[in-house]
């Protein structure tokens, strides 16, 4: 069965796609229309105001910018922790024991509402919402990780030992190499959390950012700019999401994640 | 006669659903570690007195308080009325979506792109949305609930559909069975271990759309009290709201991994 | 009767490009009524394609493909097929695996199970009619299937490998009992193997095929006394043949 990359007419692969989005451009611009709601914008509108924000007025950069200081330090973070963490539980049964009935927990926890004593303990600053979204991403992280560290092969590991090799040189010729899929699958899925992380940051503290920007382009009753921003948001994370996904790809195209088992 | 007894059957029996024989040395391991945790975090608790981290031992107090005086239960119920009309929705059209994509290339073709970009979206940001067009209500939340869990069950019942076994289809073919007979007879139950595994993952982020979705509106259910709680510093009672929705996702969670198994005990 | 005429089948590159195999090549050949006919060839002389023809569960480019006269349009009453991988159903137990081809054809459950029951005493798996594919070893997973194939009662019997993923001594006993079945009823059979004493021990008939693009060689006759047994085995003629079958095997393989 050869699958069609380019649609040859309109009526297969591409040419579906299209009239998919089409038709619901088309649903949307009606009933927006129809409904003459001053909350819900029409579709042009919405494109109208994305174009506004994002090149006329370059108004969304600058929250953009600073909603993003959190995403990233948060990530950062969260891969910096989270990494050794899942190699160490990964290779150490001890380690591992002890993580393990934490891990459960930690990936079923809802982290919202302890957001407020975040908030607490460190302001409503940068800090606390770099926190956050350490808090929503580094588990996800680690548990791929480890995945990937077990799912070396342990007969590699002993060909290695017979042939004299010590612990240092068997992660860095045996463990690294063969858990590196698992853990880029971790990353892109910990990105993800992350994204989710920034971005129940922003609606629930109403922070610096696009949260503050949404409430205000709601309070003015901007419709168009509230969508607008929400289709910025959406824009960053396919973008960023799309980015990581190539780059898993040339490292490891057959990896999956093993947090959604 | 053909002799019955010359080939020893293997013959396994059906496993216990759930029930997992680790060494006995392993099961102490662990143990001992959430104790540890536990036992540190009250310590920690005490110590270092700050407010944002209550002690083991207040938090129980507080659940046990929830419980006692009944004062949570409204809550409760109102936020396991929207998680059970919201995952109904997810599940009613998701399997349907789903399944439709599974058995038609076209509909695949022209949907997938939009159902992975929407899955992959941080589902949270839909919240504005729906509050624009719903107001304050309970679509609200219902809406936040569907956003988080229909598109995983969609992929997974699209995947569970296309990843059948083609010699059990071609078998059927060769019998001369029909299109709808293959799908009733073959496709569906084939598919069942891969869509529950959607359902499954589907009702962790139901769970998930609920608490956050219900503090975005911060006006009703759980999600209402844990804002109330954070805002108000009673550090104490919102842990143990997180641990209440960390129960009901446990609980859950539970529930259709029962069905799950009694469903799939066929599987290798 | 099945005649075939100049059959030819094609397999069409990837991304419908024109670099596409062909897998058949003008066969020319026919099976007589109640006769059992080996098939034998290395890998991709095309038994396989030939067979899901037959079975009617692919289409075929030119030629003529007919049973009795008419010509095969797709799948029917008049021939079953038994799978290399068996292709039972994971979920259902032996006995519903065995009624699977007389439930598509609406036929009243008490009868499907009766039958069905039947047959599964015949290939000698009585006690077992309610377990799970997965509770059974290979060998008694091939007899519900052959089962399966018996209970629509066709008069053509397709077998694809039947016994290729089952180890030595299951493979023979299941030969065993698949000879003294068919001497009891004798279906018209068409049955691949890569085995040449598999080959030479069930056929009346062995038909040798050459690969890239498969051909019929040599149809070669099996004058061997029925019933047959592993004791056939020691014959010279057997030994005879399978040697011949070898020689010719092993010139395909080298080039």
């Amino acid at each position: 069965m050869a699958a069609s990359k380019v649609g040859r007419g309109l009526l297969s692969g591409w040419g579906l796609r299209i009239w998919v989005f089409l038709l619901f451009a088309l649903f949307w611009q009606v009933s927006a229309t129809y409904m003459k709601n001053m909350l819900i914008p029409t579709f042009t509108e919405t494109i109208g105001g994305f174009i506004q924000l994002v090149f006329v007025s370059g108004r969304i950069w600058e929250p953009l910018y600073i909603s993003n200081q959190a995403l990233v330090l948060g990530y950062f973070l969260s891969v910096v922790v989270a990494i050794p963490l899942g190699l160490a539980a990964g290779r150490a049964r001890l380690i591992d024991r002890i993580l393990n009935p934490y891990i459960g927990v930690f990936l079923a926890i809802p982290v919202a509402p302890l957001i407020p004593m975040v908030i607490i303990a460190l302001g409503l600053g940068l800090a606390s919402r770099v926190a956050i979204v350490f808090l929503f991403a580094f588990i996800f992280i680690t548990v791929n990780t480890r995945a990937g560290v077990r799912n070396v092969d342990p007969w590699l590991i002993e060909m290695a030992k017979s042939f004299g090799a010590n612990e240092r040189q068997i992660w860095r010729r045996i463990v690294i190499p063969g858990a590196v899929p698992a853990i880029f699958v971790g990353l892109r899925t910990g990105l993800g959390r992350a994204i989710s992380g920034m971005v129940i940051v922003e609606l629930l503290l109403v922070a610096s950012g696009l949260g503050r920007l949404i409430l205000e382009f709601a309070g003015r009753l901007q419709a168009d700019f509230v969508f607008a921003t929400v289709l910025v948001v959406i824009v960053e994370a396919l973008l960023l999401l799309s980015a990581m996904r190539l780059i898993e790809q040339r490292v490891a195209p057959w990896a999956h994640d093993i947090s959604v088992e | 006669m053909a002799k019955a007894g010359v080939e020893v059957g293997k013959m396994r029996p059906i496993s216990v659903p759930g029930a997992l024989w680790r060494p006995l040395r392993g099961t102490w391991m662990e143990a001992l570690a959430l104790v540890g945790g536990v036992a540190l975090w009250e310590m920690l608790g005490w110590l270092l007195a700050m407010p944002w981290l209550p002690p083991f031992s207040k938090v129980m107090e507080a659940l046990v308080q929830f419980v006692q005086s009944g004062v949570i239960l409204a809550n409760v119920v109102v936020s396991l009325q929207g998680l059970a009309i919201g995952f109904s929705i997810s599940l009613v059209v998701g399997l349907l979506v789903g399944a439709l994509m599974g058995r038609y290339r076209r509909v695949e073709q022209a949907l997938h792109i939009y159902v992975h970009a929407l899955f992959i979206s941080p589902s949270m940001i839909f919240a504005p949305i729906f509050f624009a067009i719903f107001g304050l209500s309970d679509a609200v939340r219902i809406a936040v609930i569907v956003v988080y869990s229909l598109f995983v069950i969609i992929i997974n019942t699209t995947t569970a559909i296309r990843t059948v076994d083609p010699a059990l289809v071609e078998m059927a073919c060769s019998f001369g069975a029909n299109e709808r007979q293959i799908f009733v007879r073959i496709l569906l139950p084939a598919s069942l271990p891969l869509v529950f595994a959607g359902i499954r993952l589907g009702m962790g982020r139901a769970v998930r759309g609920m608490i956050n979705g219900e503090m975005f509106i911060a006006m009703v259910g759980l999600g209402a009290l844990a804002q109330r709680y954070g805002s108000q510093f009673e550090a104490s009672k919102a842990f143990a709201i997180a641990m209440v929705v960390l129960i009901i996702a446990l609980v859950c969670n539970w529930i259709v991994q029962t069905v799950e198994n009694s469903l799939t005990q066929w599987v290798d | 009767m099945i005649q075939v005429r100049g059959l030819s089948k094609e397999f069409a590159g990837r991304d419908g490009t024109d670099t596409g195999i062909v897998a058949l090549d003008s066969l020319d050949f026919e099976v007589r009524d109640n006769e059992f006919l080996t098939v034998i060839g290395p890998s991709g002389c095309g038994k396989t394609t030939l067979l899901r023809i037959v079975a009617g569960l692919i289409p075929y480019d030119r030629g003529e493909v007919s049973i009795n006269g008419t010509p095969v349009t797709g799948p029917g009453p008049d021939r079953a097929v038994v799978f290399q991988n068996f292709a039972l159903m994971p979920w259902a137990d032996v006995l519903t695996n065995v009624a699977f081809g007389l439930e598509i054809r609406d036929m009243p459950k008490a009868e499907c199970e009766a039958t069905a029951m039947r047959l599964v005493k015949l290939v000698g798996l009585e006690g077992f009619e309610r377990r799970l594919p997965k509770e059974l070893s290979g060998g008694m997973q091939q007899r519900v299937g052959l089962a399966r194939a018996l209970a629509v009662n066709p008069r053509i019997l397709l077998m694809d490998e039947p016994f290729g993923s089952l180890d030595e001594q299951t493979r023979r006993l299941l030969q065993e009992q698949l000879l003294r079945i068919w001497e009891r009823e004798r279906k018209t059979v068409i049955f691949i193997t890569h085995s040449m004493e598999e080959a030479v021990l069930l056929g009346d008939r062995v038909m040798l095929m050459t690969p890239r693009p498969g051909r019929v060689k040599e149809i070669i006759n099996v004058p061997l006394k029925r019933p047959r047994g592993h004791d056939t085995e020691k014959s010279a003629t057997f030994v005879e043949i399978k040697e011949y079958l070898w020689q010719n095997l092993r010139s395909m393989q080298v080039a």
